[in-house]
């Protein structure tokens, strides 16, 4: 700490001439939000953890498949592990807000970008992003490893047996860490955040399907289900489904929802 | 230079800054005084944007802080310590912290260098002490090398050296014509730091002055007099603007008199003296009589 003994040598001697050229875009606040999450080590866990359930899972089916034939095509033993690691997305976007103002940390991201909507939108797209690759890579790897142990390959020929399931899956785990994140910017509590994303993503479906035993006059509250993220997750990543679109929509509007909501609470209320 | 008008904070029925309105010029530190709960931090997060005023407006350099699309290079911001992400390296949180404005990682090493962080600049800063926190978010207003600081207790939690350079780091970027707005408990260190002060109490301006005025406005001058005749001397200060009152232990506190005056009337009438010490107020003597109602937390008298 010898430096901060002698402010007079190393203080600033005169205004720098270059700070003109500092000054806010879009791009540097969503640098700056790349740097932010990338430089947390939850974010690495919560990616680690969910390649190595996702493709451990996926081992496993393929494993299975051998056995005996289940009936589906074999890239769903890629995309399936998503029953799981959606938690792992949820909670990840989650934190990545509520993070920020158990420790504070908001104020100082509110001060360096006072326009709250950039800062929403930049945290969004860099939340988004990093779920996309990272579940990209997840699959590639999954792909790769039970390429050997399955007896019937993956049809690459037919993009509705491949591809497009694949795609559909990368969007729908980016879907569910928007959904933590859009909580998280409403609730800002961690633990609430994560038990909104978690009731949603895990509990409602559960709760749903029970009235399923309920009879007739409950079965609309059975058909909701199909409009929960979870439920338009398996109907968008269905090997040759017929409610492919559906599904994606449905998927998109849930995080479209949840961060209009985030957007109306960060403007108006005090930081 | 900041600039409030008539600036009003309610928390549903409770009003935590009532109307205030100052000017925070450029080319001098000035204080913000106030007891806990007066109005200070809010009023200082009015000013950056974060809470919005019920009534009431602020500006920062002319506009509001919101309007900036260069917010550190104008304002410099220290709430408080804690406003750094805990996982997040001091190198981390500060790189992050520049790339919203194009900073570049150089100028992240220089103020690293400036605020002494070099040691512990890639711990996370979860396992900062309290002083090398306040060091961080200083470094953090650093960044921009802002026009204009505003500083919230900067040197609460920082050793001797980190408080005497603080205060000498602000004098300095006040006299290249900056202006500085800071926060602090300690008197005795607003009142070598500050040129100007404002203080608040119960949400309102109670004196915006330069030091020396606020000081002589409201403490007394008083000479300290030791004699073994004070009641003789008492009789000779007699005089209507004099006031004489016991201090204890044969000692006389005059105020209303010069101390060379009282040394000369003594000699006169031959009165010795031992002791005559010229006592001149203090800037917490001002702040105790100025926030004499205005304290919210008022802690008991031990008798």
């Amino acid at each position: 700490m010898s430096t901060a003994t002698a402010p007079a040598t190393t203080a600033p001697t005169a205004p720098r001439p270059a700070a003109s050229t500092y000054h806010l875009s879009f791009a540097r606040v969503v640098r700056s939000e790349w740097i932010k999450l990338l430089s947390l080590r939850s974010t690495w866990w919560s990616l680690g953890i969910t390649v190595v359930l996702s493709v451990g899972i996926s081992l496993m089916m393929a494993a299975a498949l051998r056995d005996f034939d289940a009936g589906f095509a074999p890239v769903m033993v890629i995309v399936m592990p998503m029953q799981f690691t959606m938690l792992v997305a949820g909670i990840l976007g989650a934190i990545a807000i509520t993070g920020e103002y158990s420790t504070g940390m908001i104020r100082s991201t509110l001060t360096a970008e006072p326009r709250r909507g950039a800062v929403l939108l930049a945290k969004a797209l860099v939340v988004m992003v990093v779920l996309a690759l990272a579940t990209a890579i997840t699959y590639a790897i999954a792909v790769v490893a039970t390429a050997p142990i399955l007896t019937t390959g993956i049809d690459w020929g037919e993009p509705t047996q491949s591809i497009l399931p694949l795609l559909a899956g990368v969007f729908a785990m980016a879907t569910f860490a928007l959904i933590g994140l859009g909580f998280g910017f409403i609730i800002r509590n961690g633990a609430g955040a994560i038990a909104a994303t978690v009731g949603v993503l895990f509990v409602l479906p559960i709760v749903l399907s029970m009235f399923s035993f309920a009879g007739e006059s409950w079965q609309w509250i059975v058909d909701l289900t199909k409009y929960l993220p979870v439920s338009a997750a398996q109907v968008a990543t269905a090997a040759g489904g017929d409610d492919v679109v559906r599904g994606l929509v449905t998927l998109a509007v849930w995080p479209a929802a949840l961060l209009l909501g985030a957007w109306v609470s960060l403007r108006s209320r005090d930081a | 230079m900041i600039v409030a008008e008539n600036l009003t904070k309610r928390y549903g029925s409770t009003t935590a800054v009532d109307g205030v309105s100052f000017t925070v010029r450029p080319g001098q530190v000035t204080g913000f005084l106030g007891p806990n709960g007066a109005g200070k931090s809010t009023t200082m997060r009015m000013i950056v944007g974060l809470d919005a005023p019920s009534a009431g407006h602020v500006s920062v350099s002319g506009h509001r802080y919101n309007e900036s699309r260069s917010p550190l290079t104008e304002v410099g911001v220290l709430l408080d310590a804690k406003a750094v992400h805990t996982g997040r390296s001091a190198r981390g949180h500060l790189r992050a912290m520049a790339a919203t404005h194009g900073i570049p990682n150089s100028r992240v090493d220089e103020v690293i260098a400036l605020t002494g962080l070099e040691a512990v600049a890639n711990k996370r800063a979860g396992k900062f002490s309290l002083g090398m926190g306040q060091r961080l978010g200083i470094a953090a207003a650093l960044l921009g090398d802002p026009q204009t600081l505003i500083l919230d207790e900067p040197v609460n939690g920082l050793d001797p050296e980190g408080v005497r350079w603080v205060r000498e780091f602000v004098r300095h970027l006040a006299q290249e014509g900056r202006t500085v707005l800071l926060s602090s408990h300690l008197m005795s260190e607003m009142s070598q730091t500050a040129d100007h002060v404002i203080v608040l109490g119960r949400g309102r301006v109670l004196a915006d002055a330069p030091l020396a005025e606020l000081v002589g406005a409201w403490t007394r001058n008083e000479v300290l007099v030791r004699t073994p005749r004070a009641a003789d001397l008492a009789s000779a200060l007699a005089a209507p603007d004099v006031t004489v009152t016991d201090a204890g232990n044969g000692a006389l506190s005059v105020s209303g008199i010069s101390a060379s005056a009282i040394g000369d009337l003594a000699a006169e009438r031959g009165i010795p003296l031992h002791e005559l010490t010229p006592r001149t107020g203090s800037l917490e003597e001002a702040y105790m009589a100025l926030t004499e109602g205005a304290v919210q937390y008022k802690s008991k008298e031990i008798a």
